[in-house]
């Protein structure tokens, strides 16, 4: 990451909201309203409504993609390293990837309820698979020659795993993660339109519905900032535990 | 001290048995140096890779310092074609990580491998990454990796063939002040035949004939002062690449 990161994000922000303003006044309905309007209603009501909403969107974010990362990272690195595994279970993962996830929807809701669980399966659901296949590749790609050295040392898997194996799936791992983040949050909304009283889905739907358009502005506001926040954090552990892919 | 008798290695595929070494032996005494020559194909990988501990089936035996070949027993170091470095660890990472991996905390002494890096003129990258290094300080980080180990064994897969002229003939003056130093038993592929006549002390010719004669010689010419510059080197060399040639028509006629 450069010096000047942040400077860019406040000129994509600002150009956002100057794109904001000019279409809103050309339309002049209050199905778009000024930009203005919104963030002085987002002041107003963040911590008196939004931000209880936000909270239970991260959290079922958080426990989706914690649930993929301990299940998707352990299975793609022994798909990566034992051929015969892979051979096994690509079949698997081939046919069972493409299926739009989302149309899994109401059979998640008859088994796990129409609760958190059937939302946060559904997140994982669809982490799971990039973060399979993309450390399984990237362990894959890894040159044979790399492990002699460590084997001719009489090197364990734990040490394989720690030295070779970990290092060098965390970047393609990161990856897999950032693309799938944006699919994950956007299927949230939908999830959360269903069965519960809280998360932003819930909350933008509901303003939607009691037409005030200022609210639903704001939780899309707020959503996207989820959004930002998120790929931010996962920017920064990219640059401190990849620092050698920067060179 | 490293002892090969009547090695034989076959490899399986589905519905085939192709054998790449067939009844050799060879006797390396300790702190001596092997170069193995021969074209690409003729086994010269397989063989450092049973002496590695890579490769467990063959017949035969192979043993260290009378002991069989145990990679978690002896300390054996391997350094190969594209120097094994990772890339995601540091100069200095990459040099500790062999002892690391031994478990060996007594290895770890920072004096040593101070000094060795000193030695190499790589104190100054400690701590870069592989990939901002030329391939000649790569070689030598590899170099230090494995002279770090003090190990029984050394094993070097064509170790200097990426490098341009001018840098692989000052690694090679490297290896040899090093292993000098350390008394490390060595065997190491080559192509180049200069390379055989100037660092091995043994030069084996692995045929290329599948499960042919390999043929092993003494180099008269190890160790003499600037060799390189000298008639008697030219003439072995050529002297070595009949040899082979040779062998290559056997092998084609055979075919």
């Amino acid at each position: 990451m450069g010096k000047y990161v942040g400077f860019w994000y406040i000129m994509a922000a600002l150009f956002l909201t100057l794109l904001w303003m000019a279409v809103s006044e050309l339309v002049a309905l209050p199905i778009i309203p000024s930009p203005f309007k919104v963030v002085d209603n987002l002041a107003d009501i963040f911590m008196k409504y939004i931000a209880v909403h936000s909270l239970y969107s991260l959290w079922r974010i958080a426990a989706g993609l914690i649930l993929a990362i301990v299940i998707g990272l352990p299975l793609g690195v022994v798909m990566g390293y034992f051929p015969k595994v892979d051979r096994f279970l690509a079949p698997l993962v081939y046919l069972t990837y493409p299926i739009p996830k989302i149309a899994l929807l109401p059979i998640l809701m008859l088994l796990f309820g129409i609760g958190d669980s059937s939302k946060i399966v559904m997140i994982f659901l669809i982490i799971v698979f990039q973060v399979v296949v993309a450390v399984r590749d990237g362990i894959r790609s890894i040159p044979k020659e790399t492990y002699y050295p460590l084997y001719s040392l009489g090197a364990s898997f734990t040490d394989i795993f720690y030295e070779v194996l970990w290092p060098a799936s965390l970047p393609k791992f990161i990856t897999a993660v950032r693309v799938a983040l944006a699919t994950a949050i956007s299927v949230l909304f939908f999830t959360e339109t269903f069965g519960t009283q809280y998360g932003m889905g819930y909350f933008i739907m509901d303003a939607w519905l009691r037409v005030n358009y200022l609210e639903m502005y704001s939780g899309i506001v707020v959503l996207s900032l989820i959004g930002l926040l998120l790929f931010t954090i996962i920017d920064v552990i990219e640059h401190y535990s990849c620092q050698w892919q920067s060179k | 001290m490293i002892e090969i008798a009547d090695l034989t290695v076959r490899y399986r595929s589905d519905n085939d048995i192709y054998t790449a070494i067939k009844d050799f032996s060879l006797t390396i005494p300790s702190g001596g140096t092997c170069a193995v020559i021969g074209p690409s194909g003729c086994g010269k990988s397989t063989l450092l890779k049973v002496v590695a501990g890579l490769i467990k089936e063959y017949d035969g035996s192979v043993s260290i310092n009378g002991q069989p070949v145990n990679p978690k027993g002896q300390t054996i170091g391997f350094m190969p074609q594209n120097y094994g470095l990772l890339p995601w660890k540091t100069v200095y990472d990459n040099v500790i990580l062999g002892m690391k991996i031994k478990k060996s905390p007594e290895l770890l002494d920072r004096n040593v491998i101070k000094h060795l890096m000193r030695q190499l003129g790589i104190e100054g990258l400690a701590r870069r990454y592989p990939n901002e290094l030329s391939g000649g300080q790569q070689q030598r980080v590899a170099l230090a990796r494995v002279f770090a180990l003090q190990p029984d064994v050394l094993l070097m897969d064509e170790p200097f063939s990426a490098l341009d002229a001018i840098t692989r003939e000052e690694m090679q003056d490297i290896f040899l002040k090093l292993w000098r130093r350390f008394e490390v038993s060595t065997i190491f592929v080559t192509h180049y035949v200069e390379e055989a006549l100037y660092l091995g002390q043994k030069i084996v010719i692995l045929s290329s004939d599948e499960g042919g004669r390999s043929q092993i010689m003494d180099n008269p010419l190890f160790g003499e002062k600037d060799i390189r510059e000298k008639e008697e080197f030219f003439q072995m060399g050529l002297k070595l690449r009949n040899i082979i040639k040779k062998d290559w028509e056997q092998a084609w006629e055979n075919m």
